[in-house]
C-alpha cells in the first residue's frame, strides 16, 4: 500500500541525462559508496494527535472516524523509526538525475495523500489519482514553481501536474478536506531518499568524500548531519530527530 | 578763394592707410562673425553632428549584419543567383537579340506614331473650323451646301487617320508586351530578391536620410577612395507648444523647446547605452508613448529653458559643480529638474500620482505631506480640506476627552518628546522644556475636564478578574481577529509603515504606561463613542472579548511613577494660562481637535507657491554653510526644521525626524507647489481619476490596506499568513468588477461574515453614506466599471442552462456544495472548511465576474481555496463544452437565491443535450 517503494525504483531509473541543475556537476561514478541507515524519533514519541473526520465519513472514515493529524504528529513506526522523512546528501557532483520513465504517483485514498511525502527529480510530471471518487483538490503552495489549485471531481480519475524547477518542500493540501496534507520535494540531484515505515533508507553510488546530509521531517523540521563516504563501501548510520 | 584751395588739398589727401585698416577690421570681424556663428555659439552643432555619426555607424553596422544574415540565407543566395542568371540570359544569345530587335522596332513605331497622332489632331481642328463656318453661314442666311460637302470629305479623311492611329497604338502595345515578356525573367527575379531584402533596404533608406550620402555625392558607390558616409548638416530641431504659457499680460503664448537639437536620440530606440546627450529617453516606449514629444515637448516635464541652445548650462539652468554639488545658473527661474525631482511636474497633470507608474517619488512625497499632516499647519492649494472630518480637525486624535484617556505623567513626558515613548510615531517633537510640557498638559486637562469625567462616568471599568487566563485569551484574540493588521505589539515590530520610519497606527507595546483598563475597554467596545473622528473601527467585540483584550493590553508596559508635585502643578491656574498660550503659539489645533480652538487658522506659512521661491525669498539665518539654493534650503529645513532660527528670529516648526529618502520625496512634492498652470488641452484626466484619489485618501485614513491588497498594494497583515494564505483577508484587486455596487455599499456600512473560515473580522468603520459611496466609486473606478448597477431577472436566464448548471454542481460532477453554503444548507465539517454562500450570489456578485472567476480562480485571487475546475469539464454535460458549462454554472449560481433552494439536483438525462446558456 505504501508508495514509498517507488523511491528505490525511481533511483534505479536514474541513468540518462538530466536537466542542468545549479551547482551540480554530472560525472561518471565508478566506485561510489552507499549510505544506508535509519532515522529515529529521539526518545519516546507522544501519543499521536488525532483529528475528527467530520466530512464525507462514508469515504473518509471507513477505517474509523479518527485520523492522525499529520501537521502535528510525526508517523513513528516500530522501534522508533521515523516514516516520511527525507534524507538529502548535499552532493555537488555525481551521477545524472533523470526524469523517471514512469510518472510518480500521488494518490488520494481514504481522504489521505499517498504517499504523504513524495520526492522526485525536478521536471517530473506527477500523476495525481483520485481513488476516493469524491471531490478533492490539489492545492500546492510552491513559490519557485507556479502554485496550483486544481479540482479533482469524481469524474476526473487522473490529473497530471508537471513540476519544472527544483524546490522542496512544497506543501500540498486539499481544501475540501482540511486535514489532507502532504509534501512534494522536487530535487535537483539524485542523492536523496524518503524513509519507509520503519525509518530505513538507502542511497547508492555516492562519489567518495565528505558530505553534509540534511534530514527533514514535516513535523520535526530539519537537521544537518555529516558523513564520510568511502569508495565501494556502505556507510551505515542511525540518526535521530527530536521535536522542537 | 582760400576755400577753394582747401578743397584742392582735401582732394589730394590720401586715405589709403585708413582704408587699409578699416578693410582689415571688416575682414577680421567678418571672419569672427562666421566663426562665432558656426563654432563658438553653436555647441549644439557638434553634438548633433556626433549623433548623426553615431546613427550612421549604427545603421552601417545593422546593414552589415543584415547583409551577413542574407549572405548566409540559402533563399537569398538562390534568389541572387537566379537574378544573375536571368540577367546573363537577357544579355546574350537569342533572347538578347530578340530584345534588341524589339527595342529597335518599338523606337521606330513610337516615332511613326507621333506623326500619326499629329495628323489626326490637325484634321480634327480643321473639322472644328468648318463646323463653325457652317453654323455662321446658316445664321447669316448664306449658302451652306459647299461647306457641307467639304465637311463630309474631311470626315472621310478623319476616319482614315483615326484608323491608322489606332493601328499604330495597337502595334506599340504589342511590341511592349513582347518586350516585357522577353525581359520577364529578370523582373521576376528582381522582385523575388527585393522581398528578401526589405529589412536591409529599409535600413539603407534610413541611412540615406541621416546623411548627405557618400562623399562627394549621393550617387557615388561605396567605397569611394576611402570616403565614408557624410552626416547631414546639423539644424535646430524644435517643438512648438501652442498657447502653453502666459505672458505678463496673461495672454497665451507658445512655448518653444529645442532640447532635441542636442538630445537627438531622445525619441529613437537603440541609443540606450550612449552617454548624454545622445541617450535614448529611459523607458521611452511608455513615457514618450504616453507623452509624444511633438505634442508635449520636453520642458513641461523636465523644466529648463526650452529655446536656449547657446550653452548647455543656460539651457539646463543648472549644472553639477566640480564637487558634485548642483549649482544654479543666475537668473534662470526654471532650472532643470534632476534626480528624484524629475517627477515634480507629473502632478501638474495627473491628479493621482500615488499609483502612477514612474511617479513613485512625488507619489511618496504627496502621501507623506498628507499623512504627516503638513497641511494642518500649512495652507496648500488643493489640500485645504483634508485636515478636517465633518468640520473637526482630524489629523491627530481628538483631545476633547484627553483627561479620560491618558496618565498625567505620561502626558507630560509625551509632550516633552513623543519620540522617546514611541520612536516611530507621526507626532513630531516640539522640543519643549519639561516646564512647558507641564503647562500644556495643565491646559489640555483643565480644558477637557468636564467631558472627560462625563465619559468615564458613563463607561465603568471592566471586571478583569479572569487573571492571566483572561489575558492569554485576549492575546489569542488580538492575534487572530485582525488587530495586528494595523497595530504592532512589540517594540521592534512594524505593522503598517508610512515612509521610511513612521508607523501608520500606534504601536501598542507599552500601552499600559499611557492609559488604563477603563479607557481601553470603553474605547475598543465603541471607539466612536469616545471620539467622533476615531479612525479605529469597531470589531463588534462581545463583552467577554473586550474584557479579555483589555486584560491583555494592560499587561503591555507599566505605569511609571508620577513626580509628587505633578498634580499640584497641573492644577495651577498660572500653568493653565501659560499652557493655552503655548498651544496657540505652536498651533496644536492644526492636527488635534481641542475644545475652544476649533476656529483657529493655520499657523504655518502658505506653501501653495513654495516651489516658486527664489533664493532671495528664503531665509538662511546663520547657516552660512548651506549653499544658497532652493534645494539645499528645503532639504535642511525638513531635516532640522528650526535650523534657520537666529538669536532674534524664532522658529516653531517641530522636528519630524524624517529619513533622507522621505525628505527628498517631500521636497519633490514641495517643488511642485508653483503658480504655473498647465493649459487644459495638455491635461488628460482619465475617467474615474478623482474617484480614485478620493478612494485612496479614505483607504489611507481607515488603513484598509492593513488587511486588504487593493489596487495591487497593501495587505500588511499577510506577513503573518505566509504559511496559510487561505486564512488571510481577501485580496480586493478587481473588487469593483466582482461585486454589485449596492451590495458593497451595504457591506462596508454594516459588514457581516462572508467567509466562515476566517478568524479575522471585517470591522465596522461606521462610515457615513458619503464615505461608503466613496468606497464603491473607488472600486468601480479602479476596474473601469461604468454602470455600477446590475439588474437580474430570473426570466432572462435560460431554464435549460440553469438546469445544466445545477447538474454540474451535483455530487457526481463538481460537488460545489461540498464546501459552499447554499442558504440555510451548510456543508459538512467545521466552518473553517466552508466557502461562501452561493445563494447570496444574486445580490453580491456581478454575473460576468463569475465567468472570469470560474476560468481561473487562482489568477483572480492568488492562494484562494477555490480550485480550478476548468479546462476539463465533464464530457457528458453540454457536449463537454467548457465555455457552455461555465455559463451554465453562472446561470445556476446567480439564480440560486432567487428561488427557494430546491431538492437535490435531478439526474435528468435531457439536460445533457441542452444548448449553451442564452442569458446574454
Amino acid at each position: 500500500m505504501r508508495r514509498n517503494i517507488l523511491m528505490p525504483a525511481l533511483l534505479a531509473a536514474v541513468t540518462a541525462a538530466a536537466g542542468p541543475a545549479a551547482a551540480y556537476d554530472v560525472v561518471a561514478v565508478t566506485d561510489g559508496g552507499t549510505l544506508s541507515g535509519v532515522v529515529k524519533y529521539a526518545g519516546a514519541p507522544p501519543p499521536p494527535v488525532k483529528i475528527e473526520v467530520s466530512k464525507d465519513p462514508e469515504v473518509c472514515a471507513k477505517d474509523g472516524n479518527q485520523k492522525i493529524d499529520l501537521t502535528k504528529s510525526a508517523v513513528v513506526g516500530p522501534g522508533g523509526g521515523l516514516a516520511d522523512t527525507v534524507v538529502v546528501v548535499k552532493a555537488t557532483k555525481g551521477k545524472k538525475l533523470d526524469v523517471p520513465a514512469q510518472n510518480p504517483v500521488f494518490d488520494q485514498k481514504g481522504c489521505e495523500f499517498h504517499p504523504h511525502v513524495l520526492a522526485f527529480p525536478a521536471g517530473s510530471t506527477i500523476d495525481v489519482l483520485n481513488s476516493d471518487g469524491i471531490l478533492h483538490n490539489i492545492h500546492t503552495f510552491s513559490t519557485t514553481n507556479p502554485a496550483t489549485n486544481q479540482a479533482q471531481p469524481k469524474f476526473k480519475k487522473t490529473i497530471q501536474i508537471k513540476v519544472e524547477k527544483p524546490e522542496w518542500p512544497i506543501k500540498v493540501q486539499c481544501d475540501a478536506h482540511g486535514w489532507m496534507h502532504g509534501y512534494w520535494l522536487s530535487m535537483d540531484q539524485p542523492y536523496y531518499a524518503v524513509t519507509g515505515a520503519d525509518g530505513a533508507f538507502k542511497i547508492d553510488d555516492i562519489p567518495a568524500g565528505d558530505y553534509e546530509v540534511e534530514v527533514w521531517n514535516g513535523v520535526l523540521g530539519k537537521k544537518t548531519e555529516k558523513i564520510s563516504i568511502k569508495p565501494k563501501q556502505e556507510t551505515k548510520v542511525v540518526w535521530e530527530l527530536s521535536p522542537g | 578763394m582760400a576755400r577753394g584751395e582747401t578743397d584742392l588739398d582735401e582732394e589730394k589727401r590720401s586715405y589709403g592707410a585708413l582704408w587699409l585698416v578699416l578693410s582689415l577690421l571688416l575682414f577680421v570681424s567678418g571672419l569672427w562673425a562666421i566663426a562665432d556663428d558656426n563654432v563658438f555659439r553653436r555647441p549644439w552643432k557638434k553634438w548633433q553632428a556626433e549623433f548623426n555619426r553615431l546613427e550612421i555607424a549604427r545603421l552601417e553596422a545593422a546593414i552589415h549584419k543584415e547583409q551577413e544574415r542574407l549572405d548566409g540565407d540559402p533563399a537569398y543566395q538562390a534568389a541572387a543567383k537566379a537574378l544573375a542568371e536571368a540577367r546573363a540570359q537577357a544579355d546574350r544569345g537569342d533572347t538578347a537579340r530578340t530584345i534588341d530587335a524589339l527595342e529597335h522596332d518599338l523606337e521606330a513605331a513610337k516615332e511613326q506614331d507621333l506623326s500619326k497622332d499629329l495628323n489626326l489632331r490637325f484634321i480634327k481642328s480643321e473639322l472644328e473650323e468648318l463646323r463653325y463656318r457652317y453654323d455662321e453661314a446658316l445664321h447669316q442666311g448664306q449658302p451652306t451646301d459647299a461647306l457641307l460637302r467639304e465637311i463630309e470629305a474631311k470626315e472621310q479623311v478623319r476616319t482614315e487617320r483615326q484608323q491608322a492611329y489606332d493601328e499604330s497604338q495597337a502595334h506599340i502595345a504589342d511590341l511592349e508586351g513582347r518586350l516585357k515578356q522577353a525581359r520577364g525573367a529578370v523582373k521576376a527575379a528582381e522582385d523575388a530578391l527585393a522581398k528578401l531584402t526589405t529589412a536591409r533596404d529599409d535600413l539603407q533608406q534610413k541611412l540615406e536620410n541621416v546623411s548627405l550620402g557618400y562623399y562627394p555625392g549621393p550617387k557615388a558607390e561605396p567605397p569611394f577612395f576611402g570616403w565614408d558616409w557624410q552626416p547631414k548638416i546639423p539644424k535646430i530641431q524644435q517643438v512648438v507648444l501652442e498657447e502653453f504659457d502666459r505672458n505678463n499680460f496673461d495672454e497665451p503664448v507658445a512655448r518653444v523647446d529645442r532640447c532635441m537639437t542636442c538630445h537627438a536620440a531622445i525619441d529613437k530606440p537603440g541609443f540606450e547605452d550612449q552617454p548624454n546627450p545622445w541617450k535614448t529617453h529611459p523607458n521611452r516606449e511608455v513615457l514618450l508613448g504616453k507623452h509624444p514629444v511633438d505634442k508635449f515637448g520636453c520642458t513641461p516635464c523636465h523644466g529648463g529653458q526650452g529655446p536656449a541652445v547657446n550653452s548647455d548650462r543656460e539651457a539646463h539652468g543648472n549644472y553639477y559643480g566640480a564637487d558634485g554639488h548642483l549649482e544654479n545658473v543666475e537668473f534662470i527661474e526654471t532650472p532643470l529638474y534632476r534626480a528624484e525631482k524629475m517627477e515634480t511636474n507629473c502632478i501638474k497633470c495627473h491628479a493621482n500620482v500615488e499609483t502612477l507608474p514612474g511617479a513613485e517619488e512625488i507619489g511618496r512625497g504627496e502621501r507623506l505631506f498628507v499623512e504627516l499632516g503638513c497641511h494642518g499647519c500649512h495652507l496648500a492649494e488643493g489640500y485645504e480640506d483634508l485636515a478636517k472630518e465633518n468640520g473637526v480637525t482630524a489629523i491627530g486624535p481628538s483631545l476633547r476627552r484627553i483627561g479620560a484617556k491618558v496618565d498625567h505623567g505620561w502626558l507630560v513626558r509625551w509632550i516633552t518628546n513623543p519620540h522617546v515613548y514611541r520612536p516611530r510615531t507621526r507626532m513630531p517633537n516640539f522640543m519643549f522644556e519639561r516646564e512647558q510640557a507641564v503647562q500644556i498638559a495643565a491646559y489640555l486637562l483643565s480644558d477637557t475636564r468636564a467631558a472627560s469625567e462625563e465619559w468615564r462616568g458613563a463607561h465603568p471599568a471592566p471586571d478583569l478578574s479572569g487573571g492571566p487566563e483572561l489575558a492569554a485569551r485576549g492575546k489569542e484574540l488580538v492575534e487572530s481577529i485582525g488587530c495586528r493588521a494595523c497595530h504592532a505589539f512589540a517594540p521592534d515590530e512594524v505593522a503598517g509603515q508610512l515612509g521610511a520610519n513612521k508607523d501608520i497606527v500606534p504601536n501598542l507595546a507599552k500601552i499600559a504606561e499611557k492609559t488604563d483598563a477603563q479607557w481601553i475597554y470603553g474605547w475598543i467596545r465603541n471607539p466612536r463613542g469616545y471620539s467622533a473622528i476615531a479612525r479605529m473601527p469597531s470589531l463588534r467585540l462581545s463583552d467577554d472579548e473586550a474584557r479579555a483584550i483589555t486584560a491583555y493590553l494592560t499587561t503591555l508596559g507599566a505605569k511609571q511613577p508620577e513626580p509628587p508635585d505633578l498634580e499640584t502643578q497641573l492644577a495651577d491656574p498660572k500653568n493653565v494660562a501659560a499652557g493655552e498660550k503655548l498651544v496657540r503659539k505652536y498651533g496644536c489645533f492644526g492636527c488635534h481637535d481641542i475644545p475652544g480652538l476649533e476656529k483657529e487658522s493655520r499657523i504655518g506659512a502658505e506653501l501653495s507657491s513654495f516651489g516658486n521661491k527664489t533664493r532671495e525669498e528664503l531665509f538662511f539665518g546663520d547657516r552660512t554653510d548651506v549653499p544658497e539654493t532652493w534645494d539645499d534650503w528645503t532639504y535642511n529645513k525638513l531635516l532640522t526644521p528650526r535650523t534657520y532660527a537666529t538669536k532674534w528670529i524664532e522658529q516653531v516648526m517641530p522636528q519630524f525626524d524624517l529619513a533622507d529618502e522621505d525628505i527628498k520625496a517631500l521636497r519633490v512634492f514641495l517643488a511642485s507647489r508653483t503658480d504655473a498652470k498647465v493649459p487644459p488641452k495638455y491635461v488628460y484626466h482619465p475617467p474615474g481619476e478623482q474617484q480614485i484619489v478620493n478612494g485612496h485618501r479614505l483607504v489611507a485614513r481607515y488603513n484598509c490596506t492593513g488587511c486588504h491588497v487593493i489596487d495591487g498594494r497593501g495587505g500588511d497583515i499577510r506577513r503573518l499568513y505566509q504559511e496559510q494564505p487561505t486564512m488571510a483577508p481577501p485580496i480586493l484587486n478587481g473588487e469593483g468588477a466582482k461585486v454589485q455596487a449596492s451590495w458593497l455599499f451595504n457591506f462596508v456600512k454594516a459588514p457581516s461574515p462572508i467567509r466562515p473560515w476566517l478568524k479575522l473580522r471585517m470591522p465596522t468603520f461606521g462610515l457615513a453614506d458619503e464615505e461608503a459611496n466613496t468606497v464603491v466609486r473607488y472600486f468601480d473606478a479602479l476596474d473601469h466599471v461604468e454602470v455600477p448597477y446590475v439588474h437580474l431577472e430570473l426570466a432572462t436566464f435560460s431554464p435549460q442552462s440553469i438546469e445544466a448548471g445545477k447538474l454540474l454542481t451535483s455530487k457526481d460532477y463538481f460537488d460545489c456544495f461540498s464546501c459552499h453554503q447554499r442558504g440555510a444548507q451548510k456543508p459538512q465539517g467545521p466552518p473553517e472548511g466552508w466557502a461562501p454562500d452561493l445563494a447570496m450570489a444574486h445580490v453580491r456578485l456581478n454575473p460576468d465576474w463569475i465567468i472570469t472567476w470560474l476560468h481561473d480562480p487562482q489568477k483572480v485571487m492568488p492562494g484562494t481555496k477555490m480550485p480550478s475546475f476548468f479546462p476539463g469539464g465533464p464530457p457528458d454535460v453540454l457536449g463537454g463544452d467548457d465555455e457552455a458549462q461555465i455559463r451554465a454554472l453562472r446561470d445556476y449560481v446567480i439564480t440560486l437565491g432567487m428561488t427557494p433552494p430546491s431538492a437535490p439536483p435531478a439526474q435528468a438525462a435531457g439536460v445533457t443535450t441542452a444548448g449553451p446558456g442564452a442569458s446574454e
